[in-house]
């Protein structure tokens, strides 16, 4: 605690990066909580009486082809986007964890083998990927979640592999070893601690393309079905209308950007403070 | 590893045994998919009899093993096979889509390149400076916007503001040159913008790193130029990572346009990989696999390579 | 150093400068050549008259391919290739007269050889084959032959007064097999080139046997992506014709370059219900459904109001087949609906999937407008979506389901629009059996007399009906834009583009 405390007095900027990045996440998180309880009018519900209005006092942000309340979709749709990419990257960061330190750590064939299989598994077209999971599972967010959680997984073992193999060079952990302190508690104790810097820029960009990935494959029909949907399905929806209704691409588009940046934000943020205190 | 021949053929080897696994997952989950090739193709207004038919003449009649290892015998000859949707080999069909895609790397990349080297260098002479701040509140914005959500704002800048009105329309190199590279631009520009905001934020904190190292506090005290230093110390030093960085944006652009080219309505591999899925064409999708995971893993070769030519540390082994 | 990089920043800016300018003047001057291009949304692939299936290659072939008959604009049934035809009066033998002067697009002659070889083909007899009609309704062909007047007869296996329309197949050249690679037609375009994904391309036939036709030198059928795709090629005057779009995206056009055209596209969308499951099996619960819904709200949020409302299984393009009598049966009743719930027992609701195919935005869509309404009566439904290719081989081939959204798409035969509800046919994925509507559809094409034929239709339609066998929601108007340098060009109730007719205007 008291390290940290100072590392935040030595970087200045660190706190305006996690000002703007609460305040940013913080909206989207807000919209998310308050859409748990309670959305200006029922997200899904229809009427077609009342397509295309502009934002205005009764509608914030407009309504859509189906005559629904954007503001109240995209309050929902939070919830979606949020579930998706954090669990996503969840899964992609453990995996990519358990499999990148070992494979920077003991070099060689288990380097080569589990490279090779995350390569493999980089080369290989992420949305049959979901075809698959959806065809073997079936259709609901959870599976598509495990898809894009193994399509990502090769990313964070490539970081990992690579700050391992910089990091067991240092002398403490050549010492360590030569101590004979046993690999496992190595990695986990000296190694991975030293990664989390690494990996935060890693798990924004994660959170951000598993956002875009998953509306990506609506074009398929996996990932949320509708009435539901996320950030990048409201965005993926509203391209056909832009011309005309131009909000239903800006107000998701902002809360997306919002979602994105705050995260990033937050994660620069820790990484001065990370960087300035392990010096 | 002994030497440079051992190393290549380690490579060598590492990357036939990718395409072999890359495949072998291809045709598995081809095996666990529902439809199939022949309905998709006549539709549902054909009868059983004709779907049959089709299926017979297509040889889908056999099973999938069979086939898979028939599509693998081609390729050990260089002959990917024949699309059951289109009818054309497999390599013509991807060559008729390359300019699309590598047409978006190359400029996508190029933007990167003229974009962040500058700025990261100038931003990195005096950090902290409000040239510097600007820059990269700017690079954390752009950052966070997604290439898809980039196509998007910039179709509607460009159609709406500029009232350019080429969006969506292909012309093909051999058409128009001009006209190609024009049409080209903006999608590139789309999906360059994050990157651009990644090589430099890299870039800009790299080379402060490397000003701050020893050597060069050392190379300036022996009185070198500013340029000198950064042009023979700093750069290719900051080179390792961004040679790295620059392979991982190259696979991300190649495999991460499918999305602009949906929405600018390119003609590229991304789309021709979806319809290959959507129309559960083996031939067709197993050959694109092929060839992405070929460049890909190239890619990662030769950023190996360069990284083991630049690192002054490895190359000292 | 620093002007070094000064200049490098301003040389960077130049460039996206210039690239915005290259942007610019990226617009293709279309005026000055005497071609079209037409954008259509399906990937075409199968250029063979007897082997095409698919609604996407037909639209191109159309222009390629000329059968012993053709229809017009307006649906109607002309001679073609043959200048006369006659049916006999048990309807099992087809004569037709082979029209003379006719030539192939490789320079040949159409003579009744050709008829013969191609008629055999389509119908699986020549001996290079094993039976299975390429074309399978015209399976029932027992025999082509050439007279020696020059005629062709045709005998059929059984009296089938229901197969004209099917006489539009394409004719070839005798023994020519290699229609996928080289179409060869007699039509009044020829085939150039195909570009996968990108286009094909049709050049005029200067030896067209209606004299003065065609008008233009080159046609091209250029892929869309989607509606939205060929949108922005529209705005951005790369296409000329585009035949898919909805209202509110045909309004974004500039009405000084395009005129829209609309007209019914005799498609039926119907929100297919398996007569098989549960609680569906029940005719009060499909009632229901039908009473609970709103057409005028799924066709107004769906196609922005361009459809035709419908309550059965045709669609009033179909002219005098079509039961006017049954417009209107289920106006919306939400109390009705409830109390017919209550009465199968499902005063609570239940719980339902509907399986869509995910390419069909339309489909998507209604299915979002059908669940939203039929909370009302406390169903609870849904939206399951999947690729095309697990649609057809989950809900259509297979039957496994409970409900979808799709579009019936026809040929323009009444017969072919019906004959999916006999409870053995292939195409009966609802799942729909009544003794007396097979006992009806086997009649049909034994009966000789158009009157009687056409109460019979009626009577079919109106059992459909009764039994609520699933909901018809519209025909969606197909809106058609078409670039004001073009006149000619007309709106076929089918899935054709006629370019024949297409000129440019005189100025």
């Amino acid at each position: 605690m008291s390290s940290a405390n100072r590392s935040l007095k030595r970087a200045p900027g660190a706190y305006v990066f996690y000002i703007a990045g609460v305040i940013l996440l913080g909206i989207v998180v807000a919209a998310f909580v308050v859409s748990l309880f309670w959305t200006p009018f029922d997200p899904n519900a229809t009427n077609a009486g009342a397509k295309f209005i502009k934002p205005c006092l009764e509608h914030p942000f407009g309504t859509d082809n189906f005559g629904r309340d954007l503001l109240s979709r995209v309050m929902s749709a939070s919830k979606y986007t949020i579930y998706i990419s954090v669990a996503g990257v969840a899964i992609a960061l453990i995996l990519g964890t358990i499999a990148g330190i070992p494979a920077g750590y003991f070099g060689g064939y288990t380097d080569k083998g589990i490279m090779l299989l995350g390569n493999s598994i980089m080369c290989f077209p992420g949305i049959l990927l979901a075809l698959v999971a959806v065809a073997v599972f079936g259709a609901s967010v959870t599976n598509v979640i495990w898809a894009l959680g193994l399509v990502f997984a090769p990313t964070f073992a490539r970081v990992c592999r690579l700050g391992t193999m910089e990091i067991k060079e240092l002398d403490y952990i050549t010492h360590a070893r030569v101590m004979g302190v046993k690999p496992a508690r190595i990695m986990t104790l000296h190694i991975f601690p030293n990664l989390v810097s690494q990996l935060l820029p890693a798990t924004v960009i994660g959170l951000a393309n598993m956002t875009l990935f998953e509306s990506g494959m609506s074009y398929l029909g996996l990932g949320v079905q509708p009435p539901d949907a996320s950030f990048g399905k409201l965005l993926s929806d509203a391209q056909a209308y832009f011309r005309v209704a131009p909000w239903l691409v800006i107000f998701p588009a902002m809360m997306l950007v919002f979602y994105i940046l705050g995260l990033y934000f937050i994660s620069e943020g820790l990484r001065v403070s990370l960087s300035k205190g392990g010096k | 590893m002994q030497g440079k021949a051992g190393y290549f053929v380690g490579k060598l080897i590492e990357l036939i045994v990718t395409l072999l696994l890359v495949s072998l997952l291809v045709f598995a989950a081809f095996s666990i998919i529902p439809g199939d090739t022949a309905r998709v193709m006549l539709g549902p207004d054909a009868s059983q009899a004709q779907v049959d038919l089709l299926r017979t003449q297509l040889g889908l009649d056999k099973p999938l093993v069979v086939r898979y290892f028939s599509w693998l015998l081609g390729i050990l000859t260089f002959n990917p096979g024949t699309s059951y949707a289109y009818n054309m080999n497999v390599g013509t069909l991807i060559a008729q889509r390359l300019p699309v895609t590598l047409g978006m790397s190359a400029i996508a990349m190029l933007m990167v390149i003229l974009i962040s080297y500058p700025l990261a260098v100038l931003s990195a002479r005096k950090p902290g400076r409000l040239g510097d701040q600007i820059c990269s509140v700017i690079g954390h914005v752009l950052f966070a916007i997604p290439p898809y959500v980039a196509s998007l704002l910039l179709i509607m800048l460009a159609s709406s503001v500029f009232s350019l009105l080429t969006v969506g329309t292909y012309v093909t190199p051999a058409e128009d040159f001009a006209g190609y590279v024009g049409c080209l631009l903006l999608p590139s520009f789309a999906v360059a913008l994050p990157k651009i905001a990644m090589s430099f934020k890299f870039l800009r904190s790299s080379i402060i790193e490397q000003r701050a190292s020893d050597y060069v506090r050392t190379s300036k005290s022996h009185g070198l130029s500013d340029l000198k230093i950064l042009v023979r110390h700093v750069l290719p030093n900051s080179n390792v990572s961004s040679i790295t960085i620059i392979s991982i944006i190259l696979s991300d652009i190649l495999g991460g346009s499918l999305i602009v080219e949906q929405v600018f309505n390119l003609p590229g591999l991304g789309r021709l990989l979806l319809s290959a899925i959507s129309r559960r064409d083996f031939p067709l999708l197993s050959g694109i696999v092929f060839y992405l995971a070929f460049i890909t893993v190239l890619l990662y070769f030769l950023s190996d390579i360069a990284a083991a030519i630049s690192d002054p540390r490895i190359r000292l082994k | 150093m620093k002007h070094l990089i000064t200049k490098s920043v301003i040389s960077v800016m130049a460039l996206s400068l210039m690239a915005t300018s290259f942007a610019g003047c990226n617009k293709k001057p279309a005026d000055a050549n005497n071609n079209a291009v037409v954008g259509i949304t399906q990937e075409p692939g199968i250029f063979d008259p007897h082997t095409v299936v698919a609604a996407g290659d037909e639209e191109i072939i159309f222009n390629v391919y000329e059968g012993l008959v053709k229809f017009d604009k307006d649906g109607k049934l002309n001679p073609c290739l043959a200048t006369d035809y006659k049916i006999s009066e048990d309807a099992s033998v087809y004569t037709f007269t082979i029209r003379t002067g006719v030539k192939f697009h490789d320079g040949s002659d159409l003579d009744a050889n050709d008829v013969v070889y191609s008629l055999k083909r389509a119908a699986g007899l020549l001996e290079s084959q094993d039976g299975t009609a390429l074309v399978s309704e015209l399976d029932s062909i027992k025999e082509v032959k050439a007279t020696d007047d020059g005629k062709v007869e045709v005998t059929l296996e059984a009296g089938n007064t229901e197969l004209l329309s099917f006489f539009t197949t394409g004719i070839i050249p005798e023994g020519y097999d290699n229609c996928q690679a080289a179409p060869v037609g007699t039509g009044p375009f020829k085939f150039e080139s195909y570009n996968p994904g990108q286009s094909v391309i049709l050049v005029k036939n200067d030896n067209y046997w209606q004299k003065g036709l065609p008008y233009l030198d080159k046609v091209t059928f250029k892929v869309c992506a989607d509606m939205d795709a060929g949108l922005t090629e529209l705005a951005a005057g790369s296409i000329d014709i585009f035949p898919y779009l909805s209202a509110d995206r045909a309004r974004q056009l500039d009405s000084a370059k395009y005129n829209i055209l609309s007209n019914g596209s005799n498609m039926v969308q119907i929100f297919a219900l398996n007569n098989k499951v549960e609680p569906l099996n029940n005719l009060k619960v499909r009632q229901a459904i039908n009473y609970a819904i709103n057409r005028t709200d799924i066709i107004s949020v769906t196609m922005d109001g361009a459809g035709v409302e419908l309550t059965t299984a045709m669609s009033p393009a179909m002219g005098s087949f079509y039961d006017k009598s049954l417009d209107g049966t289920f106006k919306q009743d939400i109390e009705k609906a409830k109390a017919l719930m209550a009465e199968a027992g499902y005063e609570n609701g239940f719980n339902i999937t509907c399986t869509v195919p995910s390419s069909y935005l339309i489909h998507v869509n209604t299915a979002v407008e059908l669940a939203s309404e039929l909370k009302a009566i406390g169903i609870n439904m849904e939206i399951k979506q999947v690729d095309w290719a697990t649609w057809l081989d989950t809900v259509y081939s297979n039957r496994q389901y409970e409900t979808t959204v799709i579009a019936l798409t026809s040929a323009y035969a009444p017969y072919d629009v019906v004959s999916r509800y006999q409870t053995s046919a292939s195409g009966n994925f609802i799942n729909y059996s009544n003794s007396e509507v097979d006992k009806l559809l086997t009649d049909i094409p034994l009966t000789a007399d158009e009157k009687t034929r056409t109460d019979l239709y009626h009577k079919v339609l109106k059992h459909l009906t009764d039994d609520a066998c699933s909901v018809y929601i519209q025909d969606p108007t197909t809106i058609t834009a078409v670039s004001t340098r073009l006149e000619g060009y007309y709106v076929y109730p089918m899935y054709v583009q006629d370019m024949s007719q297409v000129k440019l205007v005189q100025k």
